[in-house]
């Protein structure tokens, strides 16, 4: 019995002492809120280097922008360190009072980054990564190639594509684009706007969630034809090598990736390290050469080949066309009211 | 004493449901009634939208389709399995479980890669020269309701398993006997004698797939939206936690509704059902 319950003690300590060792190593953990998309990479292009220089665990929180940011806002900002999200989502956690300002004194590589990237949102946080929303389509199943958004309306098309659903970054610009072709200013009038949605119904197979949701559907011979955003690019050429980015003549849309430090944030002065290590020229060189994110720091210097799946260059970042998504979240409730309208009855 | 010593041994598990199930639903609900626009103006909204209107009507009716499908198929399964010699009843069981020992996502995504387009079915026919081109059989409510009887058809098996193989032969035998044929005594004996497992069944069945959402989201898409993937866009999209509240509440009233009327239809083919 003795040496039974001697046997019970020495195995319970043994728990314990392994149980408690990694908290003695790491001081502190340090939350990253992102999306999950290129987790390996980006574990050993940023996650490693920067545990080791701030001697803490990170952990993660993964999901799309919207669950994500619904869930820091059930718990009133707290309980992550720093959050990506694209900028249409950070500017409505702006508005929500989810962040805090960034101290620009603790994150010197912001003025190595773009302009239009430092402080996209006001005080708010800078851009990591500059990107595009535009066509993406499987030159070996579209007789004609795409070269405006007008295409998507092609009776060619019919049930053959898939828009990025209306709560995603990319869903609400069908409505400015479908504005755009009506000859009006969504905001100022949906009504016309939401007819050329409308329009374009037949054509639609279904709506995506994710990217990784769209690149499901061209595997799978669902689709031949859809709204991206340019990250994707990469795994969706990998997936099917026949799909190819429209050179759209009026211009794809620009979207700026963002990291915020929210307001309930435990290790303030380590996000503020986070953030200008993630914006260092270093990094971002290597997250652009690993085909992770398109760099914003002005000291990177990729080959024509680095660049081809990237907006990169002043060239082509000026032909961007740019969104303000403060009329659009103001807007947003009716818009989606309207889209489940015409998509969901 | 007794009746205390009753009260006291269910007190842990009473005391388990409100904490954990009536108090959270009950804190959901009450948020719809105490809006700025007044106590049922949630609910006068949600009415008041077709779109809305149609996607409560979409999810009862995939549920109540799912629900009678699967009691059919179900009931057949169940009878052939509780007559089968005891080795066979064995395996049939199994057979039948095995599907609920993978989740529910990946049973879905298995309806992915049978219904796409370069998917098994149209594969097959494709080969057997029954169609030319592929035909498009996802993201429509046929393929939501086909996979949610895939994914609760075994829980509609186990339970009339359990209740055919509680009938006693003698009833079957004193029904032959007396020179009633298989049909008849299944339809006088044996039917109402598994009301019970019946109605059981079909109300998991239908709360199951009324509540559904990663098979709909899956399989329906943004087209045929219910009232599960309905509720995650007011909630987690719109950050409109009122209307996500009004969503929720509608569910459980249509469920608790939907499990009354099928108690009282029980109660009357059967009155010895509980």
């Amino acid at each position: 019995m003795t040496h039974r319950l001697t046997l019970s003690l020495a195995t319970v300590s043994a728990a314990a002492i392994l149980a408690a060792t990694p908290a003695l190593a790491q001081s502190r953990t340090f939350t990253v809120s992102w999306w999950g998309f290129n987790g390996d990479a980006l574990q050993e292009i940023i996650i490693d280097p920067f545990q080791e220089m701030c001697d803490c665990e990170v952990i993660f929180e993964t999901g799309n922008n919207s669950d994500r940011l619904s869930r820091l806002q059930l718990r009133e900002g707290a309980g992550v360190d720093v959050i990506y999200l694209t900028d249409r989502f950070s500017q409505l956690g702006i508005e929500l009072g989810l962040f805090q300002p960034i101290d620009r004194a603790q994150v010197p590589n912001i003025d190595e980054i773009y302009d239009l990237a430092q402080a996209p949102q006001g005080e708010y946080g800078p851009a990591y990564s500059i990107g595009r929303v535009g066509i993406v389509y499987n030159a070996d199943e579209v007789e004609a190639p795409i070269t405006s958004w007008d295409d998507l309306w092609r009776e060619d098309l019919a049930g053959s594509v898939s828009l990025p659903g209306i709560t995603t970054t990319a869903g609400p610009m069908v409505v400015l684009r479908a504005g755009a072709r009506a000859g009006v200013d969504a905001y100022e009038d949906p009504d016309a706007a939401f007819a050329e949605v409308a329009e374009i119904v037949p054509n639609v197979l279904t709506n995506y969630n994710t990217g990784s949701e769209m690149i499901n559907l061209f595997s799978t011979g669902e689709i031949t034809v859809s709204m991206a955003q340019d990250f994707a690019l990469g795994r969706l050429q990998a997936a099917v090598p026949s799909v190819v980015w429209a050179d759209l003549e009026d211009g794809a849309i620009a979207t700026l990736n963002t990291i915020n430090i929210p307001t309930g944030s435990e290790n303030v002065e380590l996000a503020h390290q986070f953030l200008n290590f993630v914006l260092s020229a270093e990094i971002q060189q290597e997250l652009a050469e690993r085909g992770v994110d398109a760099p914003v720091n002005n000291g990177v210097d990729l080959t024509e080949e680095q660049a081809a799946p990237w907006t990169y260059g002043d060239e082509m970042i000026a032909g961007l066309n740019r969104m303000d998504y403060v009329p659009m979240n103001a807007n947003l409730d009716d818009w989606i009211n309207r889209w489940n309208e015409v998509f969901g009855m | 004493m007794k009746r205390l010593a009753g009260w006291m041994l269910s007190s842990p598990a009473t005391l388990a449901v409100s904490l954990f199930l009536i108090i959270p639903v009950a804190a959901t609900i009450s948020a719809t009634f105490t809006s700025p626009g007044g106590t049922f103006a949630p609910y006068g909204e949600f009415f008041a939208s077709g779109f809305q209107r149609t996607v409560l009507w979409r999810t009862f009716e995939v549920a109540a389709i799912t629900t009678v499908i699967s009691l059919i198929l179900g009931l057949l399964t169940a009878y052939v399995v509780s007559r089968s010699p005891p080795w066979m009843k064995s395996v049939l069981v199994i057979l039948a479980v095995f599907p609920l020992l993978t989740g529910v996502v990946v049973r879905s995504f298995a309806w992915l890669i049978i219904l796409g387009r370069n998917g098994v079915l149209n594969n097959t026919l494709e080969w057997l020269g029954v169609i030319e081109r592929p035909m498009a059989l996802l993201y429509s409510q046929t393929s939501v309701v086909i996979a949610l009887i895939y994914i609760f058809i075994p829980l509609m098996i186990l339970v009339l398993i359990g209740v055919l193989e509680n009938i006693p032969d003698d009833l079957l035998q004193a029904s032959s006997s007396l020179g009633a044929s298989p049909t008849a005594t299944f339809l006088q004996i044996t039917l109402p004698l598994a009301t019970p497992g019946l109605i059981v069944g079909a109300v998991l069945v239908f709360t199951a797939s009324f509540t559904s959402y990663a098979t709909p989201h899956l399989l329906g898409g943004t087209r045929q939206m219910m009232m599960g993937t309905f509720l995650h866009q007011r909630a987690m999209v719109s950050f409109d936690w009122v209307s996500a509240s009004t969503v929720a509440a509608i569910m459980v009233v249509v469920i608790v509704t939907t499990v009354l009327v099928m108690t009282r239809i029980a109660k009357r083919l059967n009155p010895m059902a509980s």
